[in-house]
């Protein structure tokens, strides 16, 4: 009975792989978005609106479904449509973390969108007075302050997408839930093994706290506590 | 030659497999002990894995196992991510629309269980009891269709084992389940010494099917019959047999 909790512990590595990989995309998806949404062209305005409404109001589980099976099952009708024999099977993990970082960066074209809006305008029109580009600004004076003001939804986030990542296991890959799931299916024990998985799940979201706490710290230099 | 370019285009981006290759890919959902589970060293075992197995060598094929949950499991099978399910599947007048099945490798009755003081002569004779059975299963789908149809409470749950905590809370005086299920979950452990299986064994094939059988794609009849007869073949060799006795004390293949 024990060595299935190894292998449970081997499934955390994934979970924190994912997780980690998620996050990234998450990031990406979610500067991007918000980038959009406050750049004021109809366009790109209506495209992140129309990512945000879609992927914010439909769970997770459905857009798991779709993009994963969806997305195999009409490359491989296209293929055969075209003729050949091949078949395409897209990489778990790969699809895991792009999906899971996808949905997320919804959630966080909201947030950094906020935090971006709570920056008083003037650092911005300083910036460009003293001749700096889109870009430079952006990295220089909107990025390094947003930091604080989008911590606290970034946090949120964070720790809800930690456990979204038990979704991965609907598409294949066997994170800890799944590898708990099967272990108290063969031992018919489950409180030991969710117990454990549980604990496994209060350990990271714990450790990542601490490390928000600190960049936190790190971001909030200079700034006097209760004052935004 | 533009249609070359796309498929090659699109065979690059991604990791492909020959769906006419030597390997049979074959989707297993680990979580039903003693069909298809998995060893502490992870290895996936049981009933089915070790018949899938024997298939595959009858049908000169290498059988690669493709763990993958319930949830996903027709869907995976749609999107050509394996080529069989072999995973204890009901064949099912509602999965038929979807998939296709070879003739079944096993079919183990349900039965009604119930506490040992009660008697029952039919469906009538427990009018007035209450009867637990698991949610969207074929189970309840007997107990709507002939039980309550005759007077008896039925109660539907999550999860069977939610099932057996109520009997043993005593809100409930039995249920309908698989033998199986049954006999290793409930009947053989403590708390279930003072019940008991009544009545026949349930084959009704309008409410249970026809027993579980090998899942594929639609369109491919050649290997559908080259799958059913593999499995004729196993009976008849003795394979099933001693498969079979592994794991049970009688023939699970049924009627």
């Amino acid at each position: 009975m024990t060595s299935y909790f190894w292998v449970i512990l081997d499934g955390a590595l994934l979970t924190v792989g994912v997780s980690l990989m998620s996050l990234l995309v998450a990031i990406v998806f979610g500067l991007t978005g918000a980038a959009a949404k406050l750049s004021g062209r109809p366009i790109l305005v209506g495209l992140s609106t129309f990512y945000t409404t879609i992927i914010r109001g439909i769970p997770d589980l459905v857009l798991m479904l779709l993009v994963f099976y969806g997305g195999t099952i009409g490359i491989n009708t296209l293929l055969e449509k075209l003729g050949s024999e091949a078949t395409v099977d897209i990489e778990p993990f790969t699809a895991g973390f792009l999906t899971i970082g996808f949905i997320y960066g919804a959630y966080m074209t909201e947030t950094f969108r906020g935090a971006i809006l709570s920056i008083p305008k003037g650092q911005m029109e300083a910036a460009w007075a003293f001749g700096m580009g889109r870009t430079q600004t952006f990295v220089r004076i909107t990025l390094p302050q947003m930091v604080r003001y989008a911590l606290p939804g970034f946090t949120n986030n964070w720790l809800v997408m930690i456990k979204a990542t038990a979704l991965v296991s609907l598409i294949g890959l066997q994170e800890m839930t799944y590898l708990a799931k099967q272990a108290s299916a063969a031992t018919r024990s489950p409180f030991a093994f969710f117990l454990f998985t549980g604990a496994l799940f209060l350990i990271y979201s714990s450790a990542s706290l601490f490390v928000l706490k600190k960049i936190n710290a790190r971001y909030s230099l200079g700034t006097k506590r209760g004052v935004l | 030659m533009k249609k070359l370019l796309l498929v090659a285009a699109i065979s690059a981006l991604c990791a492909t497999a020959f769906a006419q290759g030597k390997d049979l890919k074959v989707a297993i959902d680990a979580t039903y002990e003693p069909f298809t589970f998995k060893t502490a060293d992870g290895k996936p075992t049981g009933f089915d894995v070790d018949i899938a197995s024997a298939l595959c060598e009858q049908i000169k094929r290498k059988c690669v196992f493709v763990e993958q949950p319930w949830d996903g499991m027709i869907p995976g099978l749609m999107a050509k991510k394996y080529d069989v399910i072999i995973s204890s599947m009901s064949i099912t007048e509602d999965r038929l629309k979807q998939v296709d099945f070879t003739d079944k490798y096993y079919n183990t009755p349900s039965k009604v269980v119930l506490k040992k003081d009660i008697k029952f002569s039919g469906p009538a004779s427990i009018k007035g009891k209450k009867i637990g059975v698991l949610k969207a299963s074929t189970q309840e789908k007997y107990a709507l269709g002939e039980l309550k149809t005759a007077g008896v409470d039925v109660v539907s749950y999550d999860a069977q084992d939610q099932v057996y905590l109520d009997i043993k809370a005593g809100r409930l005086d039995g249920t309908v389940a698989d033998i199986l299920e049954v006999g290793g979950g409930f009947l053989s452990k403590p708390g279930g010494e003072n019940y008991q299986f009544v009545g026949s064994e349930l084959y009704i094939p309008k409410y249970f099917g026809t027993g579980a059988g090998v899942a594929l794609r639609k369109g491919q009849p050649d290997l559908k019959k080259e799958i059913s007869a593999a499995i004729k073949a196993i009976r008849a060799n003795g394979k099933y047999k001693t498969i079979n006795d592994k794991y049970f004390k009688f023939d699970v293949y049924g009627k």
